[in-house]
């Protein structure tokens, strides 16, 4: 391990370098036959963004951590909600209200406002071939926000209307697909 | 690590590492090449590009996220029967007697709401950075296909445990198919296997969730990680104007 991490003396002085013997490194480096002395460039390197690193380990650790920390969380919601079940399903009782799956909320939201075909075909599919199509629209070549002021604001006003509109949907829809508050009545469901 | 220096240069170990070195950066980089299980990651990425800010590992999340509903929904599919007489009474047999039944499918459920969740940040992540632009514009496109076999096999899932919350979910969401111009009762007959929700409705929205959905989230997935992979190293910020 020592000639491994040996920087300061010349790990090859005064020693033949042979096959047999255990490579020498420097820097990670195998070499054959160097007397290492100060680095040209500075003593020590910086650490540069742009510069490529191994992913093995350091990206795989970094996954890892993170893959253990939502299991975790997984793990804990697990433990401490249990997923719902109601009475067995029966196609002569409707519920009030009849709601979609959260992520569709905004969609159902929208269809209380708008015609069926606007609010069930029309804007799902105009979102999704709009968010396909969004590198082709898009053809400014900046990446930093301060360049990107159209593309970030459509953006983020789509996001923000699309927000609202599901929390509206899940939590703030009543009977009859009534105005209720949260923290009065809950029908939102998960 | 000396014995298992010495169990990667045995006779099995070159076998099996193909690349037992691991002293130079060079012999680390052939190990990572010759791995089956690394291969879907580049060898090499930019120091800035694997920190937490830069992706908050997002992409990451909603793939173990997914491995997590494979490996749950398995365990689920060997105590459930998809027809409107069984599928209830499993689910309460699932909940009252089978070993971890009830956490298992806890488990199923929450994760599959965090990988909507996930897959949504990861493209809200993905614009922000502007990583979706030029010559990547592909696999955005890719990801938006994947976004929507998301909500497609969540959606397929809700219907199964056949009860009130489930069965009027999906009679409000494939309710819509209705109103899709000419073709509205045709689109929603395919869908349903009939006029309403029921029997045929339940065998298609399981066969959807359990198989043909997941294998072709797979294959989009696998290109989807594979553009990536060959993209790492692409000099973006060095081109922009």
């Amino acid at each position: 391990m020592s000639d491994q991490t040996e920087n300061e003396e010349s790990p090859l002085a005064g020693e033949a370098y042979t096959l047999t013997s255990e490579p020498k490194l420097i820097d990670g480096r195998r070499v054959l036959g160097v007397v290492p002395g100060k680095p040209s460039t500075g003593e020590s390197k910086d650490l540069i963004d742009e510069d490529a690193v191994m992913v093995w380990p350091h990206l795989l650790v970094r996954h890892a951590v993170a893959a253990l920390a939502v299991m975790l969380l997984v793990l804990l919601l697990a433990l401490l909600f249990d997923a719902p079940l109601r009475e067995i399903a029966n196609p002569n009782l409707t519920p009030n209200p009849e709601k979609a799956p959260w992520y569709f909320a905004a969609l159902q939201e929208l269809l209380a406002h708008f015609h069926p075909l606007v609010a069930g075909i029309l804007v799902p599919t105009g979102i999704l071939f709009g968010l396909a199509a969004l590198p082709y629209l898009d053809r400014n070549a900046y990446l930093k926000p301060r360049h990107r002021k159209v593309a970030i604001t459509a953006f983020t006003a789509f996001l923000g209307i699309w927000i609202i509109l599901t929390l509206v949907g899940f939590a703030f829809r009543g009977p009859n697909w009534g105005w209720v508050w949260p923290w009065n009545e809950w029908y939102g469901e998960l | 690590m000396k014995v298992m220096d010495r169990v990667r240069h045995s006779m099995m170990g070159r076998s099996f590492f193909r690349a037992p070195d691991r002293v130079t950066t060079r012999d680390v980089a052939a190990g990572h090449w010759a791995n089956f299980f690394l291969h879907i990651y580049p060898v090499k990425m930019r120091r800035k590009e694997i920190s937490f800010r830069y992706s908050w590992y997002l992409g990451a999340i909603s793939t173990v996220l997914f491995g997590s509903l494979v490996a749950s929904g398995v365990y689920l599919m060997f105590f459930y029967v998809p027809s409107p007489a069984n599928a209830y009474g499993d689910i309460i047999n699932l909940e009252t007697q089978v070993a971890f039944g009830q956490y298992i499918r806890n488990v199923h459920r929450w994760s599959a709401h965090l990988m909507v969740l996930a897959v949504s940040f990861h493209m809200a992540r993905v614009f922000y950075r502007g990583a979706y632009k030029s010559p990547r514009e592909f696999n955005w496109v890719i990801g938006v296909v994947l976004l929507l076999l998301t909500l497609l096999l969540s959606f397929t899932g809700y219907l199964l445990p056949w009860d009130q919350l489930a069965y009027w979910a999906v009679t409000v969401g494939t309710g819509m198919a209705t109103y899709v111009p000419f073709i509205g009762d045709r689109v929603s007959e395919i869908l349903l296997g009939g006029p309403a929700v029921g029997a045929s409705t339940l065998i298609r929205f399981y066969v959807l969730h359990v198989a043909l959905l997941p294998a072709v989230l797979v294959v989009v997935l696998a290109v989807h990680l594979w553009r990536w992979r060959k993209d790492s190293m692409l000099d973006m910020e060095r081109s922009e104007p």
